[in-house]
């Protein structure tokens, strides 16, 4: 815990990690974090794991937020609707989205919604209802009391069922998570968030978001990158799947042809 | 303890799936059927995706059979030249099958379609099996003798072309009615991840009218080689085949398999068939109930992979 924190301060220290986004040059804050581990290796014992983000804010005052945003790597996802035909309930009216967000988390000091402004959480996509969650197949621009090209959906209001049910469906599978009071204000500016990450985590490259808020507005943030990867012989295995399905699925019948000789011996001679 | 699978990418406790393999491999050697129709509602209910499941299960199957038809091939209670012709028809059938599942699967009806072939099959053929069953006991317990069996009426498959002897099952008929039922179990194996026992043994004692003795072990036999088939197609072409899962399904699978072989040897065959019907039925009214009830979410999501 010691070594880790004074890791943390140390980044603080090296300028070019720290540098602000969106703040204007007189207040000077900055912000700037570091994982425990840059690459969470998937084995055949895992059962999620706990993601652990520190951090430590150059500037940092009392009424400031910190807020923590974790987005996992975008699938094109497919959203049906059930409906009732024939008195059993069918799949139908399937809505393509776009790019969404795997998995998501955000953890911040506070709820969101008692520090932060609308147009900066909308802006940076922070916060469920704030995500990003585009099905481009259903769009189409038109004016709308006088303003040119503006975006709606096919779907008009029905849209925000889908979305809400992409975010709810999420939520139940722990794959997106909002943690109120995840990130934990330490002393001199340090912070700590801790998330969790399931056991269907899906793979891929992870973007961690880190922003520091002050009166409404994200004056700092920053940026790091996390991978979520197979490893061992899960990824032996995956790989020869994916690259060799032809020998992976000779060796799928040879294990159950050996197996089961073996067994018919075994009993055999008892 | 969790174990994480790599292709169905979840974890799961490693002991359930062994209990699970113990069971519906002691089911398998009892009856003769594959035990997918347990299996594979389960392992979706778990929460493996359905193509994994019903993938992984052929393979699992097929350890099953393959220790199950040994057996039964050292009892030489098993058709070789029958499970044959069989085997021709289950090959078609796979690799079709294996063709309109991954169609399905890219309209998103996939579950739907599952789950209706699960009620309909099940729900026919376990209430079939469970009135003769019932009636063959009742017969028994009243004494009375089983109902001479009349000399067979020329029937409409006494008629088909392609006549040829089948010397162990001791009969002489076109080779089109088995593999007609070959096909269609093939066909069942790649999309309902059975190894479609549940149909064959019925089909070989009603319809090809083969001594119950033989049975179970053709069977098997020609489960074995489906399955086989089936795996293989999933794995090279669907890419959805969980080796790790199947391993730890195989291994309670094969040990539960021989205990329910010994403990067929056992049991009276009409109260085997009973028991097997009502397992049948109940596992249909679940799955039909799940067809029909509310839906606690209305919304499903699917991986939508590639392009559209």
């Amino acid at each position: 815990m010691i070594r880790t924190l004074t890791f943390a301060l140390a980044l603080t220290s090296l300028p070019c990690l720290a540098v602000a986004q969106d703040a204007p040059p007189a207040q000077q804050a900055r912000i700037a974090a570091a994982l425990t581990e840059d690459v969470v290796e998937i084995r055949s014992d895992f059962a999620g794991a706990p993601l652990t983000i520190f951090g430590a804010a150059e500037g940092l005052q009392d009424g400031d937020d910190i807020v923590v945003a974790v987005r996992g790597p975008e699938r094109d996802l497919r959203v049906m609707k059930k409906e009732r035909v024939l008195g059993i309930w069918v799949n139908s009216a399937p809505v393509r989205f776009e790019s969404v967000a795997s998995y998501y988390a955000v953890a911040s000091t506070r709820p969101l919604s008692d520090f932060a402004g609308f147009a900066a959480l909308r802006r940076n996509g922070i916060g469920m209802t704030h995500l990003p969650l585009r099905a481009p197949d259903e769009e189409r621009t038109e004016t709308l009391l006088g303003v040119p090209d503006v975006v709606v959906s096919d779907l008009g209001a029905e849209i925000v069922d889908y979305r809400q049910a992409i975010v709810r469906n999420k939520t139940r599978q722990s794959l997106y998570v909002e943690a109120d009071s995840g990130v934990e204000r330490l002393e001199g500016g340090l912070f700590i968030a801790r998330l969790f990450l399931p056991s269907e985590t899906p793979v891929g490259d992870y973007t961690i978001e880190v922003y520091l808020f002050r009166d409404g507005a994200p004056i700092a943030s920053r940026e790091t990158q996390l991978q979520v990867a197979k490893a061992g012989m899960e990824r032996v295995l995956y790989d020869l799947a994916h690259d060799r399905p032809i020998l992976y699925g000779l060796l799928a019948l040879i294990m159950a042809a050996l197996s089961g000789w073996l067994a018919a011996v075994v009993t055999r001679n008892r | 303890m969790q174990i994480y699978l790599p292709i169905a990418e979840i974890s799961l406790n490693l002991y359930l799936l062994l209990g699970l393999g113990l069971g519906v491999g002691f089911l398998s050697g009892l009856l003769g059927v594959g035990g997918g129709f347990l299996m594979t509602p389960i392992l979706i209910f778990l929460g493996i995706p359905p193509a994994v499941a019903v993938s992984t299960q052929a393979n699992q199957i097929m350890a099953s059979s393959v220790s199950g038809a040994l057996a039964h091939w050292r009892r030489k209670s098993l058709d070789v030249k029958m499970g044959t012709v069989l085997i021709i028809g289950g090959m078609v059938g796979s690799v079709l099958g294996v063709q309109i599942f991954g169609y399905l699967q890219s309209l998103g009806q996939i579950d739907l379609v599952i789950s209706l072939c699960y009620v309909g099959f099940l729900g026919v053929i376990g209430s079939l099996m469970l009135v003769e069953s019932v009636n063959a006991i009742r017969r028994r317990m009243n004494g009375n003798p089983p109902p001479k069996r009349k000399r067979r009426k020329r029937r409409l498959i006494d008629a088909l072309p392609f006549k040829t002897r089948f010397p162990v099952s001791g009969l002489y008929m076109s080779v089109i009615p088995p593999l007609a039922i070959g096909f269609l179990v093939g066909l069942l194996a790649a999309l309902m991840g059975v190894g479609g026992g549940f149909v064959m043994v019925p089909a070989m004692i009603y319809i090809l009218c083969m001594p119950t003795s033989v049975v179970i072990g053709t069977s098997l036999f020609q489960i074995l080689f489906v399955t086989a088939v089936t795996t293989f197609l999933q794995a090279a072409q669907n890419q959805t085949v969980d080796i790790v899962l199947a391993a730890i399904l195989i291994v309670g699978g094969v040990v539960g398999a021989q205990f329910g072989v010994k403990a067929g040897a056992k049991v009276k065959g009409e109260e085997l068939r009973a028991g097997l019907a009502l397992l049948v039925v109940a596992v249909c009214l679940k799955l039909a109930w799940d067809l029909a009830a509310t839906p606690n979410d209305l919304y499903v999501l699917i991986e939508a992979g590639g392009a559209p």
